[in-house]
C-alpha cells in the first residue's frame, strides 16, 4: 500500500475528567510517546490506567487538556478524527449493522470519493488479505466474532491510513482465536508497514505483537521498551509484577564492582549484572527473580533450603509454590522429570544471569 | 409438557388461568362478538347492509379519507418533532437541568386529558382567542379544521415518538458513529449514513404508533375539527348519540378497525424484525464524541425550546383561563370556576376518583398475573390468552366503547349505567401495558433465578413470592400508574358508557366545552393534571424503592 509512513509524537498530553466521588481525576497525565514510522507500539496496563484515553486522543475522539499530538511534522491536536487519516479497530468492532460486509469496508473509500471501480477492487483486495473473500454480502450479525474482527480490520486498513489504532481488539474472542488473530495482525502490520498503536491489558499479547511496549499506570507511562527490556529490567515494582510473574526478594548490596552487584538474599549471596543507577553499596534492594530464574533441585544440591507447598503439573512445565523460612516463592521447572510432591524438602539455586534489582521497598 | 400434566402439577396456575379466561371471554371476546353480530347479523341472516351503507355514503367516505390523512400527517409531524427531541436529548451533550426540563415538557401532554391542548388551542386561536383576537385583533377567524386539529394532535402525541426513539438513539453504540467519523466522514455524513439508517425501524414504529393514536383520537377532532373536517371516530359517536343509530355507528367503528389492524400487524410482524439496535435499557456506555456541531446544537435547542414553550404556554393558559371570570372578555381574577366544580361538579369528581381508584389495583394485578402466566407457565391456550388480552388495548377506544355499549346494554348481561362496566373497560383496555411490562421484565430475568430458588428447596409459591414478585414489582406499579392515568384522562371508549349515576370528569369537560362554559372546563382540566402528577410522583417514588438494575423505564410505559 502506498500511504506515507509517518511517526506519531505524543508530547506531554493530559486529560482530566470530573469524577463523582473523587472530584477531578487525571485519566492521562503528561503522557510522552514517540512512535517511529512503521513501528508497532503497544500501550499496556490494567483497566483504568489511561491507555484507552490516550489512544482516543491520538484518534481524535477526545481533545487533550494539555500537550500536543503530532503526526509526522503535522500538529493534529485540535484536528477532528475524520481528517486525521487513521484506521481504528474497536474492541466491539463497531461494524455498521445495517450494511453488508463489502459496504462496511467500502465506507471510508466512499467518504474519500474513490471511484467505484477502484473502490470495488480495493475492497476485494483487502478482503482477500484478511481471508474473507466470498463474505461481501453477509451482514455483520451473520458473522462469527473472528470474522467480525477481520471485517473491522479490513475496514481500517483499506483506506491506507497514516496510523492504525487498535483498542483491545482481541478481548472479545476466545483464547485460541486470540492467539491466531494476534499473529495475523502482526503479519499484516509488518507487510503494510503502517505505524501502529495498540492497546491491551494482556501482557502476553503485548509481548507477542509489539516492537515496543509502553506500560501505563494511573495515567502515566511508567516504562517504555521492548518486551525483553520490560521483562528483564523492569523499572519499578509495578512493571515487574504486571509484566509476567515475579518474586521480589528483599536483600542488601554487599559489594559493587564494575557494574556487578553482590547481593545478600535468602541467606546466600548472588551476583546481579543488571544494576539500576542510584544503587550504592550497602543499600537495601529487592532482587527481581522470575520463576524460571529459580532452579528447583534436590535438597543436597541447592544453596537455599525450601519446602514444596503446592504444585501444578502443566505438561511442558511444572509450577511450584515454595516456602523458604517465612517467604513464599514461585518457581517453574521445564522438561522436569517427575513431580516433587507437596511437603518435599528441596534446594533452590538462582540463575544469576536472569536476575535484576530494584531499590528496596519504601516502608 | 401437556395441559393435563401441567394442571396436575400446579392447580393454582390452572385455577388462575381459568378465572382469567372467564374474564377475558366476558369483557373482551363477548363485546367484540356482539359488535360484529350487530353489524353483520340481521333477522337471523348475515347482512352486509350496515357496512355497505357506510361505504357508499359520500360523507362517511370523506370521513374515512380524512382520518387517514390526519393520521398520516400526525404520524409524520409527530415523528419529526419526537426525533428532534430524542436526538437533542441523546446527542447534544445537554446539562442535566436542561434534560430534565425537556423530559418534563414532554411528560405534560402524556398525562393530560387528550384534548387539553385542543381546549388551549381554542383559548388562543378561537373567535375570541388570546392570540387571534386580543393580540392580533383578527375578527371572524375560524380555528376549526385540519390545521388546528393537526397541530394539536402533534403536540399531544409527539411524546410517544420521543419515548420510542430516545432509548433507540441512546442504545446506538457510539463507537459505530465514532468509527464512521474516523473513516473520514463528516458529522452530517455520519448522521445520514449511520445514525439515521439505524433509527429507521424506530422511526417507522413511531410513525405507526402516532398514526394509530391519531386514528383513534376522538376528543381532539370533536372539539377542533368542526363540520368541515369529519373523521371516523367523531362520526361514529354522532351517529349513535345524535341519530341513535347503533348499527351505523358500529359499522363506522368497524371501518376504523381496518387501518388500525393494518398498523398493528405492520408493527408486530414487519417493523419489530428490522431492528439493528437492541435496546437493553442501559446506554452503550462509552464516552460519546462530539456528534453535533455548536451551530447545530443551538438550532436543535432552539427548536426544542420553541416546542416546549408552546406546550408550557398552553398549560399556563389553561390555568389562567380557570382563574379568570371569562377568558377573552373579563380577565378579573376569580375562584368561581373552582367553586363550581367543587360544588355542582363534586359528584363527577368523586365518581371519577372512585372508578380510577378501583380500576388501578385491579388493572395492576391483572397485568402482572397475565404477564407472569403467559411468560413463565405452560397451560392450555397460553398463546391465545396473550393475543386476546391485547385486543382491547390495540383497538381504537371508539370500537371498544361501542362494543361495550352493545354488549352490556341489555340482558343477559346488563351492566349499563354501572361503575363496573366503566372499570372493566379501563382494566381490560389499559391493563395490557402492565402485561407488556411484566413480560418485558420477566424476559430480562433469567429463568435460572427461579430454578436456583427451587434448587434451594423453595416451592413454586415461595419462589413466586420471594423471587419473582419482587422482581416484577416495578411492572405492577407501572401498570397501576397507566391504568390510573388513563382512567382519569381517557374518553374515547368510556364516553359511550357514562350515565346519570356514574359519569367522568373528561366527559364533563367535553360537555362544558360544547356548552361554552370554558372556565369550569379549564378548572376541571387543571384538576386532572394536578391529580395525575401527584399520583405519578407517588408511583415514581414507589418504583425507585423497588428499582432493580436493568429494568424497563417507567416513562416508556406511558406511551400506550
Amino acid at each position: 500500500m502506498d500511504g506515507e509512513t509517518i511517526g506519531v509524537h505524543v508530547d506531554g498530553v493530559s486529560k482530566r475528567f470530573a469524577h463523582r466521588v473523587k472530584g477531578e481525576v487525571y485519566a492521562a497525565r503528561d503522557v510522552r510517546l514517540d512512535v517511529k514510522p512503521g513501528e508497532f507500539l503497544t500501550l499496556l496496563g490494567p483497566s483504568g490506567c489511561g491507555k484507552t484515553t490516550t489512544l482516543r486522543m491520538i484518534a481524535g475522539f477526545e481533545v487533550p487538556d494539555e500537550g500536543r499530538i503530532r503526526f509526522g511534522g503535522q500538529d493534529v491536536t485540535a484536528m477532528p478524527a475524520n481528517r486525521r487519516g487513521i484506521g481504528f479497530v474497536f474492541q466491539n468492532y463497531a461494524l455498521f449493522p445495517h450494511l453488508p460486509v463489502a459496504d462496511n469496508v467500502a465506507y471510508g473509500l466512499e467518504v474519500r470519493r474513490v471511484p467505484a471501480a477502484e473502490a470495488a477492487q480495493r475492497v476485494a483486495e483487502v478482503l482477500r488479505l484478511v481471508g474473507l473473500t466470498g463474505y461481501e454480502h453477509q451482514f455483520p450479525s451473520q458473522l462469527s466474532g473472528g470474522e467480525q474482527q477481520r471485517v473491522a480490520l479490513a475496514r481500517a486498513i483499506v483506506i491506507r491510513p497514516r496510523v492504525l489504532l487498535f483498542d483491545e481488539p482481541l478481548s472479545n474472542l476466545d483464547a485460541k482465536l486470540r492467539v491466531q488473530m494476534r499473529t495475523e495482525i502482526r503479519d499484516l502490520q509488518r507487510r503494510l508497514a503502517i505505524t501502529t498503536i495498540y492497546v491491551t491489558h494482556d501482557q502476553e499479547e503485548a509481548m507477542a505483537v509489539s516492537d515496543r511496549i509502553a506500560v501505563m499506570s494511573q495515567g502515566r507511562v511508567v516504562q517504555e521498551g521492548t518486551a525483553q527490556d520490560l521483562y528483564r529490567r523492569p523499572a519499578n515494582e509495578f512493571v515487574a509484577t504486571f509484566v509476567g510473574r515475579v518474586n521480589l526478594l528483599p536483600g542488601r548490596v554487599v559489594a559493587l564492582n564494575g557494574g556487578v552487584a553482590s547481593v545478600e538474599v535468602l541467606g546466600t549471596t548472588v551476583r546481579v549484572r543488571e544494576v539500576p543507577t542510584g544503587i550504592a553499596n550497602g543499600d537495601a534492594v529487592r532482587v527481581v527473580a522470575r520463576p524460571e530464574a529459580i532452579e528447583v533441585v534436590p535438597a543436597a544440591d541447592g544453596a537455599i533450603a525450601a519446602t514444596v507447598v503446592a504444585h501444578a503439573f502443566l505438561g511442558e512445565k511444572i509450577d511450584y509454590d515454595l516456602r523458604v523460612g517465612e517467604s513464599r516463592i514461585s518457581a517453574v521447572r521445564y522438561n522436569a522429570g517427575d513431580v516433587m510432591p507437596d511437603g518435599t524438602g528441596v534446594g533452590l539455586r538462582f540463575a544469576e544471569d536472569a536476575l535484576a534489582l530494584l531499590p528496596g521497598a519504601k516502608s | 409438557m401437556n395441559g393435563s400434566a401441567a394442571l396436575r402439577r400446579d392447580p393454582a396456575v390452572a385455577a388462575t388461568a381459568l378465572v382469567l379466561w372467564l374474564l377475558l371471554a366476558l369483557f373482551v371476546v363477548y363485546p367484540m362478538a356482539m359488535l360484529l353480530a350487530r353489524v353483520f347479523v340481521d333477522k337471523g341472516g348475515v347482512t352486509f347492509a350496515g357496512v355497505f351503507g357506510v361505504l357508499t355514503d359520500r360523507h362517511q367516505i370523506r370521513a374515512f379519507w380524512n382520518s387517514l390523512l390526519l393520521g398520516a400527517l400526525v404520524g409524520l409531524g409527530g415523528t419529526i418533532v419526537g426525533f428532534v427531541f430524542a436526538f437533542t436529548a441523546t446527542r447534544a451533550r445537554l446539562p442535566r437541568g436542561l434534560l430534565t426540563a425537556i423530559d418534563a415538557a414532554v411528560l405534560l401532554p402524556l398525562v393530560s386529558p387528550p384534548f387539553t391542548t385542543a381546549i388551549a388551542m381554542i383559548f388562543s386561536f378561537g373567535p375570541r382567542g388570546l392570540i387571534t383576537y386580543e393580540l392580533l385583533g383578527l375578527k371572524g377567524v375560524t380555528v376549526y379544521g385540519l390545521a388546528s386539529t393537526l397541530s394539536s394532535e402533534i403536540l399531544t402525541y409527539f411524546p410517544i415518538a420521543y419515548l420510542t426513539l430516545r432509548p433507540l438513539l441512546a442504545a446506538i453504540d457510539s463507537n459505530v458513529e465514532g468509527m464512521a467519523l474516523s473513516l473520514g466522514a463528516s458529522r452530517w455524513r455520519v448522521f445520514r449514513t449511520v445514525t439515521l439508517p439505524l433509527c429507521v425501524p424506530g422511526i417507522a414504529n413511531a410513525f405507526l404508533l402516532l398514526f394509530a393514536a391519531s386514528l383513534a383520537d376522538f376528543a381532539t377532532p370533536l372539539i377542533l375539527a368542526g363540520n368541515q373536517f369529519p373523521v371516523l371516530p367523531t362520526q361514529a359517536y354522532l351517529q349513535i348519540t345524535g341519530l341513535f343509530d347503533l348499527r351505523g355507528g358500529a359499522a363506522l367503528s368497524l371501518v376504523l378497525l381496518v387501518p388500525s389492524l393494518a398498523v398493528f400487524l405492520l408493527q408486530r410482524y414487519w417493523v419489530s424484525r428490522r431492528y439493528y439496535v437492541t435496546v437493553t435499557g442501559k446506554g452503550a456506555g462509552q464516552t460519546p464524541f462530539d456528534s453535533v456541531s455548536p451551530g447545530m446544537r443551538a438550532a436543535l435547542l432552539a427548536f426544542c425550546a420553541l416546542v416546549a414553550a408552546s406546550i408550557l404556554y398552553f398549560y399556563a393558559l389553561l390555568l389562567y383561563a380557570s382563574l379568570v371570570a371569562a377568558l377573552g372578555a373579563n380577565h378579573a381574577f376569580t375562584l368561581a370556576h373552582y367553586r363550581v366544580i367543587f360544588t355542582e361538579g363534586l359528584k363527577v369528581i368523586r365518581d371519577t376518583l372512585i372508578i380510577a381508584g378501583l380500576a388501578m389495583p385491579l388493572g395492576g394485578l391483572y397485568g402482572i398475573l397475565v404477564g407472569y402466566l403467559v411468560t413463565r407457565k405452560q397451560f392450555l391456550g397460553r398463546r391465545t390468552m396473550e393475543i386476546v388480552s391485547m385486543v382491547n388495548y390495540a383497538l381504537p377506544g371508539t370500537i371498544v366503547g361501542i362494543a361495550y355499549l352493545i354488549a352490556f346494554n341489555e340482558p343477559p348481561i346488563e351492566l349499563a349505567g354501572t361503575a363496573l362496566v366503566i372499570i372493566a373497560c379501563y382494566v381490560f383496555r389499559y391493563g395490557p401495558t402492565g402485561i407488556r411490562t411484566t413480560v418485558a421484565l420477566l424476559q430480562q430475568i433469567d429463568k435460572s433465578l427461579e430454578e436456583a430458588s427451587q434448587g434451594l428447596g423453595a416451592g413454586s409459591g415461595t419462589t413466586f413470592r420471594r423471587v419473582t414478585l419482587p422482581l416484577i414489582m416495578p411492572a405492577f406499579f407501572a401498570g397501576l400508574g397507566v391504568v390510573f392515568i388513563r382512567s382519569m384522562t381517557a374518553i374515547s371508549a368510556t364516553i359511550f358508557l357514562v350515565s346519570i349515576s356514574w359519569s367522568l370528569i373528561t366527559v364533563k369537560i367535553l360537555e362544558n366545552m360544547t356548552e361554552l362554559s370554558l372556565g369550569p372546563a379549564a378548572a376541571y382540566s387543571v384538576l386532572v393534571v394536578v391529580i395525575v402528577f401527584a399520583v405519578i410522583a407517588l408511583i415514581g417514588r414507589l418504583l425507585r424503592a423497588f428499582r432493580a438494575p436493568g429494568q424497563v423505564q417507567v416513562a416508556s410505559m406511558l406511551g400506550g
